[in-house]
């Protein structure tokens, strides 16, 4: 080596030499390079510039959602209950967004054929993934929590300092989220063999879901139960809950530090560090070689033919409610790739961890009452209400997913094909949706519901939500009004349609005076059913003429 | 100097030769063999390709070709046997020899988000050239190429042949000892591949090493040295076109080729679509 190598070239040239090290010239050009794919749009044809809006709406919807929790919070005085919850929030929705996005970000090998040749060690490879998705979670989680941490700097002792540190703590907490479900799947990647991997994924997804939800925002409130002004009492559970450390390292900075705060502070930053360094080590050495195996073709989907054939002839049965061929079509064209893509599997699985974990924190909490029953004062969190949220929230990812691909260019073939009825194929895909999940899974939630309120009532309740969900279904494919799988998937695409979470907030005032009026006057009540059974209809009409209006002049930009 | 099994790990101390021939292997593959599941996609391939030589790689559709480019360019692990490139053996040793080559693949897989000048400076920088020399290469790759204009333009909008264009240029930055080129002249316009063509034959005379794999049979014949065909993931023919002709007794390649690797009667498949996309009804009525 000569003299003239500086301590860097020196380790740079070592780095070089070993198949193992990450190479941090070449992070930095795949970084760069994969935040210009993040930018840019997809669509054909443009001249390259940054296209801002994708990104800057979901940063957006995100403050948007920090602001509301933030502001819905201003009147409590406590830091640590502050804090604690909107952490808890904020955590949350940055690992359903790391979720949302992994397969995209993470584990995906869609660029493997483009890289897979070139002199890009596994960890470089890794590396420069987990750089870009950490830079996207700093993106997400400055949105979420800057006002929050604004109110914080007004609100307590220590003014602008303390906001800071908020802001500085509540980094961490989320990158430390964000570790933590690349760490999940990480782990997943090592224990299953390739072949599984990819079927296993999408149930680790709806796991992690559950488990997120039920932990990180159900768990807060049950132990909370009252008024969110008074403070909560700190007790044994504070060391089993990640926000509350993180919380006490905030309460610690305004002064109300005891040594408590100051080992619950010590314990969040020590966490951190080992999930990030653990979630950055685990795999990167074979992780090339795990994505690599990703890509080759299984034996195991022949294999799995035979014993999917009863769910598969089920699917098949919904095509009676197809009226003509196009309708045919798109219902078979969304079976098939329902069941053989993972990466949409992938993309709709997670959804369903949502309304379970409600209903498990129903179960445990008693918060599952009669709908039809006397008004129990007794439990101020509305359970049954957010169970229904979510259920029409799972409407969110199917609308989203049936129109997006990542081989949106096979579109071609429906504007090649002398195709007379270009709406009947999303319309098909959505009866597929409908048939072949959103159906099934209200029978499942009506048989487990039935263990909490008598079936009867399980029933009209379930019986309201999923036509609220029909009805959001079709409100969603009117602002989606592409034909089935034509659309490129966007990584930030889905984490902005998070802010439809408040829109849906107006299916929840349906649902909610509906029981009510069910359950004070049945007569009026069953006329407000019948009303919203008009409105799915309506929204069903409504979704046809603005398909066909906007799908008649579509051209296929491939 | 590294020794691993008798493998130089030194890719500028080539003195690899062939069986009897005066020249340096640039490409060499062991028992090289590949299955997914119980199909076997290669099976145990043997074969040594001097430097210098643009060997074509020819084969009915999944035969194995592009199995046997992944495995030797480092991007799927064999099942069994070993690629060594310029001695070195990917799998052991898989940023050394991937240095050495440039791909073409066949998927045509690139960020077409990027812009052409984009894409191509981020390839450099993955084989530390210059960011510099890396835009200037760039640049007169594409001038050569004829997309000059469009190398600000996101790829998202450009042709099958554009892409290629700028896959080629990828391929060629770094100036590899090796080429892998997986049907490279897909979607190029005639000017484009007769340029490509001539390319070829000089890189070759300059040591440059090409395994070629293609369906274009007059390509392979008028470009290649040598021509592999593989058939159901074995080599059934091994030798220079004159040979392949004289071994099947037949007047072309195309022929020869046929006669190597279609146990079927091609007439009569034709014969047999034929009467399919038509219907036998109609010819059946015609015939009355």
């Amino acid at each position: 080596m000569s003299s003239r190598h500086s301590g860097y070239d020196r380790l740079h040239h070592e780095n070089r030499n070993s198949d193992q090290a990450a190479d941090w010239g070449q992070i930095r050009a795949l970084f760069a390079a994969g935040l210009h794919l993040d930018l840019r749009s997809a669509r054909a044809g443009q001249r390259s510039r940054l296209k801002i809006p994708a990104m800057v709406s979901m940063l957006a919807t995100y403050a948007i959602i920090g602001s509301i929790l933030a502001l819905s919070l201003v009147r409590t005085s406590d830091p640590f209950t502050f804090t604690l919850l909107t952490f808890s929030a904020a955590m949350f929705m940055t690992a359903i967004t790391v979720i949302m996005e992994y397969s995209s970000v993470v584990v995906s090998p869609n660029d493997y054929d483009i890289l897979a040749h070139r002199p890009v060690s596994s960890r470089t490879y890794y590396f420069a993934k987990v750089a870009n998705l950490l830079f996207y979670v700093a993106c997400t989680a400055t949105a979420l929590n800057l006002p929050a941490a604004i109110v914080v700097g007004f609100r307590f002792d220590g003014g602008a300092a303390v906001g800071f540190l908020y802001m500085i703590m509540a980094l961490i907490a989320c990158f430390a989220a964000a570790a933590l479900v690349v760490l999940l799947y990480s782990t997943a990647l090592k224990l299953f063999d390739y072949q599984r991997f990819n079927r296993a994924i999408t149930y680790v997804h709806l796991l992690a879901t559950l488990a997120l939800t039920f932990g990180y925002v159900l768990l807060p409130r049950m132990l909370i139960k009252e008024d969110v002004t008074v403070v909560i009492e700190k007790g044994p559970w504070i060391w089993f809950a990640p926000p509350a450390w993180y919380a006490g390292g905030v309460e610690l900075s305004v002064g109300l530090g005891d040594s408590r705060n100051l080992i619950l502070a010590l314990l969040a930053i020590a966490s951190a560090v080992v999930v990030i360094h653990t979630a950055l080590t685990m795999i990167s050495l074979e992780y090339s070689r795990s994505i690599g195996q990703l890509t080759e073709s299984s034996p195991e989907e022949t294999i799995r033919k035979d014993r999917r054939k009863l769910r598969t002839r089920f699917a098949a049965l919904g095509i009676v409610f197809c009226r003509n061929d196009e309708e045919k079509a798109g219902f078979q064209l969304m079976q098939a790739y329902m069941r053989r893509n993972g990466k949409l599997r992938l993309r709709i699985y997670p959804a369903f961890g949502l309304p379970l974990a409600v209903y498990l924190f129903g179960l445990v909490s008693g918060g599952l009452n009669d709908p039809l029953g006397p008004r129990s004062l007794e439990n101020a969190f509305p359970v049954r209400e957010l169970l229904g949220f979510y259920c029409v929230f799972i409407t969110l990812f199917f609308a989203s997913a049936i129109t997006q691909s990542d081989q949106w260019k096979a579109s071609w073939i429906f504007f090649a094909a002398p195709v007379e009825n270009r709406v009947g194929l999303l319309i098909g895909a959505r009866k597929l949706v409908i048939w072949r999940y959103m159906t099934p899974f209200f029978c499942v939630l009506l048989v487990l519901l039935s263990f909490a309120m008598p079936p009867v009532s399980a029933t009209l309740y379930l019986f309201v939500t999923f036509v609220l969900s029909l009805t959001t279904f079709a409100l969603l494919s009117m602002a989606s009004p592409f034909m089935p799988l034509s659309q490129s998937i966007e990584k930030t695409r889905q984490a902005r349609q998070m802010g439809l979470i408040m829109l849906l907030g107006i299916a929840m005032v349906f649902l909610v005076a509906i029981t009510e009026t069910l359950r004070e006057a049945r007569l009026a009540g069953t006329i407000a059913v019948v009303l919203l059974l008009a409105l799915a209809g309506l929204s069903e009409i409504a979704l046809r003429k603005r398909l066909t209006s906007r799908l008649a002049g579509e051209e296929f930009l491939g | 100097m590294d020794t691993t099994d008798g493998q130089r790990s030194d890719p500028t101390d080539l003195d690899f030769r062939t069986d009897g021939q005066d020249s340096v292997v640039a490409i060499e593959f062991r028992g090289l063999a590949k299955s997914f599941g119980d199909i076997e996609a290669v099976q145990s391939l043997d074969l040594k390709i001097p430097r210098g030589q643009i060997c074509g790689y020819l084969g009915p559709n999944g035969a194995g070709k592009t199995t046997t480019v992944k495995m030797a360019t480092g991007m799927i692990s064999p099942t069994s046997g070993t690629a060594l490139i310029n001695g070195i053996d990917i799998a052991g040793s898989p940023l050394k020899a991937k240095l050495m080559v440039g791909v073409v693949p066949e998927t045509g897989a690139l960020y077409e988000n990027l812009t052409p000048i984009e894409y191509l400076t981020l390839v450099g920088r993955l084989y530390h050239l210059e960011s510099d020399a890396a835009l200037e290469k760039a640049e007169e790759f594409l001038r050569l190429f004829g997309i000059a204009d469009s190398s600000e333009r996101m790829m998202t909008g450009f042709s099958r042949g554009m892409r290629q264009k700028v896959l080629i240029s990828a391929a060629l930055l770094h100036n590899p000892d090796i080429l892998f080129l997986d049907e490279p002249l897909a979607g190029l316009d005639a000017n484009t591949a007769l340029i490509l063509k001539e390319l070829l034959r000089e890189l070759a005379s300059r040591g440059k090493t090409v395994f070629y794999c293609s369906h274009i049979l007059e390509v392979v014949e008028k470009v290649c040295d040598r021509v592999v065909i593989l058939n159901r993931g074995e080599v059934v023919a091994d030798g220079d076109v004159d040979e392949l002709k004289e071994m099947t007794h037949r007047a072309s390649l195309e022929d020869a080729f046929t006669e190597l690797t279609s146990e079927d009667d091609l007439g009569a498949i034709v014969k047999a679509f034929s009467h399919s996309i038509t219907g036998r009804a109609r010819e059946a009525g015609n015939e009355q």
